[in-house]
């Protein structure tokens, strides 16, 4: 079933693929600025992605994420390779991905595309503008957009 | 020679038909003679026995007659003759059978003709004895049985037979001659006939030949003749001919032309007078006569001298004559002045010395005719060393390859194609060691065929200093490649920490500000500030490093919609300055779109941003420069720049104004000469303080796509 996203009771599950500390906290205070009902959950690198989104280990038993944010540049697997395992895995192609990246190299936008990113953001510098993105993703991917709700396993 | 010679044989082979022929005419009338000789004989012998035949039947019969006559008479002295006549017969028998001892048939018939005849000559005895005793009567009656008559019958049948036996041998004898005569009659008249025929074959054989050779000799005169006035003619060069010991035989116009001598002068001289003095002394004039005697010809270039004593460098061919059987009969010589030839060769050959490089001419075989001084000092060979030797020998390969005529092109053609000049091949030294060559080739025609002139550069140091460049400019990129890859990763990766900096402390800033105190707030904001700046720095150095690297292909674009585009970027700082930006019609370009729209935004902002008091005007416009760039101008009623900073405001990061007056890192220029510059082309600025500033740059035209 279908449901606007970010006014039901259950909390919209939110998947941080993101190494950095920093930008982990600045994105969970740019929510929390937003005042958004979320449900942020972190990994560290690419394959602990993985694990997560395949219920692996201790990620057995964690909700299936409604939208990805995914930074590019990251340990052991790095996004480029998440992006197309994502995309090219059955189960998981149709999350939304948003690529939240410092990256604005051309060929890093154009080669995200074709693995069918839904979207790419360059993490701007400076805090107002972070501010702005996070917001922006809020109201566009959280509340805009209606998103495929999977019976989770 | 050979006429003669025919002629010799066909006379000797007349002569021997005629010979024998006539031997074999002699020897049938030789045997035509003894044939008849013997026949001859034969007759004669036959008649001889037929005679004695018949005289011993005469004997025989007047031995009858005799005793006949002695019992009729009883007379004694019939026995006188009857006697005798026994002896005769006994004499013709005794001839007989002498004459027929050859004959078997003969002398089986005479014991009876003998026995006959002793018979007859008992039985006469013992009638006669009777006569004489007893009286005619009783000797009549002796005879009475006839007995006697009947030996005296057989008798003379035996000799009838005798006769008939000779007659029938001379008859058969006859005809054998006959035959034999007639045979040798026939084989005389063919015999004289064929000696006749060939002799009189052999006279028209011979008359014909020696016709046929007296219109030879006549031709051959005739064109000996035309031949002779031929070469007596022939002016440019002296032909004339030697005995065997070196005196001038013939002379012709040339040599009298070149030489001087007239040839009632110097025939029955020796040629030696040809020679210069040191060359009579070393007893060249023999020594060259020996050798075309040797060789059949010899061949020099050597000085030789005319009647007036004045040398001149002559051409001589000098070629023995020999007869048939191979007796030197003397030689001709054909010479001719090539001074000239000689003076040219000497120009060229100070040309080939005086030339820079080493220069080695070579004929179409491949060999090396001529060499200068350079090419011994580069080559390490002495010139006498290479003269003749075939070129691969210090060109191993490439060049020779090309002087060879194959089935698609002559040597003329092959050396012809060759023409050209910075063919690079690898040449050996005398001691094996290779060096890099630079080769020039020029056909040059000469007397012995088109050679070809090779200028051969010796291209070591070019060659090093060429690897040197090489590798040089390759350092030199990877270190641009490298400082390029550093300035970006360092700036990127500066980035990252910087915005932890600045996020946080502008969270610290947002969240704190008025809650700590006021010196709290402040160092805040010099944190703010500075990370800010920094942060500023980092990408501008980010967006210089980029300039210009992003290599997108060059395109035929319109540089007056990359104008617009600039413009659109700049819509809020035109807005809020009220700056009026005109420009001409701007021309179609091959070149970068995205960087061209990155350098007329730099520039429309930097004139907008240095405006004076009064409303900024910019003005763009584009000429064309020659034909072969674009000159595009940017210009504005701004502050103006002094002169002396004409060269500073295009370094990075350098600014003319502080940063309270104007904002920016000084980025703004330096990314724009380095997207001109990587473009091909170059920036300026024409000012004056106060006045004014328009920037220039100019974009190669190029070809479209």
């Amino acid at each position: 079933m279908m449901q606007s996203i970010g006014t039901g009771a259950v909390p919209i599950e939110v998947l941080l693929v993101e190494d950095s500390p920093g930008d982990v906290r600045l994105t969970r205070e740019a929510f929390k600025d937003a005042k958004v009902h979320i449900n942020l959950n972190v990994a560290t690198d690419g394959a602990e992605a993985m694990a997560y989104l395949g219920n692996e280990g201790k990620y057995a038993n964690v909700p299936r994420p409604d939208l990805i944010l995914l930074d590019l540049n990251l340990p052991k697997k790095d996004g480029r390779e998440v992006l197309a395992e994502l995309k090219e895995s059955p189960a998981l192609k149709c999350i939304p991905v948003v690529i939240l990246t410092t990256s604005a190299s051309e060929t890093d936008i154009h080669g995200s595309y074709q693995h069918h990113a839904n979207c790419y953001i360059t993490k701007p510098v400076d805090l107002e503008g972070f501010l702005k993105v996070v917001k922006s993703i809020d109201s566009f991917w959280l509340s805009v957009v209606k998103l495929p709700r999977v019976a989770r396993t | 020679m050979k006429t003669k010679s025919l002629l010799n044989r066909k006379v000797q082979l007349a002569f021997g038909a005629v010979i024998l022929t006539l031997v074999a005419v002699g020897t049938i009338s030789s045997r035509a003679l003894a044939v008849s000789g013997e026949l001859n004989r034969w007759v004669g012998h036959t008649h001889e026995v037929l005679e004695n035949l018949e005289k011993l039947m005469l004997a025989m019969q007047n031995v009858e007659s005799s005793f006949r006559g002695m019992v009729v008479t009883g007379k004694e002295s019939y026995l006188e003759s009857y006697h005798a006549n026994i002896a005769s017969a006994e004499q013709y028998n005794l001839i007989v059978r002498r004459l027929t001892v050859d004959n078997p048939a003969q002398q089986q018939r005479l014991p009876a003709l003998e026995r006959l005849a002793a018979q007859k000559v008992q039985f006469s005895d013992g009638v006669i004895g009777l006569r004489r005793t007893k009286g005619l009567q009783a000797a009549a009656d002796a005879m009475s049985d006839g007995k006697g008559q009947r030996i005296m019958d057989e008798f003379q049948a035996v000799i009838r037979d005798m006769q008939d036996e000779e007659l029938r041998l001379l008859a058969l004898r006859d005809v054998d001659a006959r035959r034999r005569l007639a045979q040798a009659k026939a084989a005389l008249v063919l015999g004289i006939l064929l000696g006749l025929f060939t002799a009189a074959f052999a006279g028209w054989s011979v008359q014909r030949d020696s016709s046929g050779r007296a219109l030879a000799t006549e031709k051959l005169q005739d064109s000996e003749e035309k031949y002779r006035s031929l070469i007596d003619g022939v002016q440019d060069y002296a032909i004339f001919t030697l005995d065997p010991g070196g005196k001038v035989v013939s002379w012709n116009a040339g040599a009298e032309r070149i030489k001087g001598y007239k040839a009632e002068e110097i025939i029955g001289q020796n040629f030696s007078r040809f020679y210069l003095q040191t060359d009579i002394d070393q007893g060249n004039p023999e020594k060259e006569l020996n050798l075309a005697a040797a060789n059949g010809r010899s061949e020099v270039e050597h000085w030789r001298v005319r009647k007036d004593g004045s040398r001149f460098w002559a051409s001589v061919v000098l070629t023995a004559a020999r007869d048939s059987s191979g007796l030197l009969l003397g030689f001709s010589e054909i010479s001719r002045d090539i001074s000239e030839r000689k003076e040219t060769e000497a120009k060229y050959r100070w040309l080939l010395e005086a030339a820079p490089d080493a220069m080695v001419v070579v004929n179409a075989a491949g060999e090396i005719v001529l060499l200068n001084v350079q090419a011994e000092k580069q080559f390490g060979y002495h010139r006498d060393e290479l003269a003749g030797q075939k070129v691969t020998n210090i060109i191993p390969e490439g060049f020779a390859e090309r002087l060879i005529a194959d089935g698609t092109r002559t040597a003329a053609e092959a050396l012809a194609q060759q023409i050209g000049t910075g063919i690079e091949l690898t040449a050996r030294r005398k001691d094996g060691s290779n060096f890099p060559i630079e080769i020039m080739l020029s056909p040059l025609e000469s007397t012995e065929g088109i050679l070809v002139t090779a200028a051969i550069r010796d291209i070591t140091e070019r060659k090093k200093s060429e690897q040197h460049l090489v590798k040089t400019v390759g350092e030199l990129k990877r270190s641009n490649d490298e400082l390029q890859q550093f300035a970006y990763v360092a700036s990127h990766d500066l980035q990252e920490p910087l915005r932890m900096v600045a996020s946080f402390t502008q969270l610290l800033a947002k969240r704190y500000k008025g809650r700590l105190d006021s010196e709290a707030d402040e160092f805040i904001a010099y944190a703010v500030d500075g990370s800010n700046r920094m942060q500023g720095l980092i990408q501008d150095l980010l967006a210089y490093s980029r300039a210009g690297t992003n290599g997108q292909p060059l395109l035929e674009i319109s540089s007056e919609k990359a104008l617009n585009d600039a413009l659109a970027n700049l819509r809020a700082t035109i807005q809020e300055s009220g700056a009026v930006v005109t420009h001409d019609s701007l021309p179609a370009i091959t070149t970068d779109d995205a960087q061209l729209v990155l350098v007329f935004q730099n520039l429309v902002g930097n004139a907008i941003k240095y405006r004076s008091t009064e409303v900024p005007r910019v003005h763009v416009s584009a000429t064309k420069n020659g034909g072969k760039e674009w000159n595009f101008s940017v210009r504005d009623n701004g502050l103006g720049i002094d002169p002396q900073y004409f060269e500073r405001i295009f370094v990075l990061f350098q600014r003319l104004h502080g940063r309270q007056e104007f904002k920016g890192t000084g980025i703004g220029l330096a990314i724009c000469k380095k997207i001109v510059e990587r473009l091909g082309g170059r920036i300026w600025v024409e000012s004056q303080p106060q006045k004014g500033s328009t920037f220039y740059f100019a974009l190669p035209e190029r070809d479209g796509r």
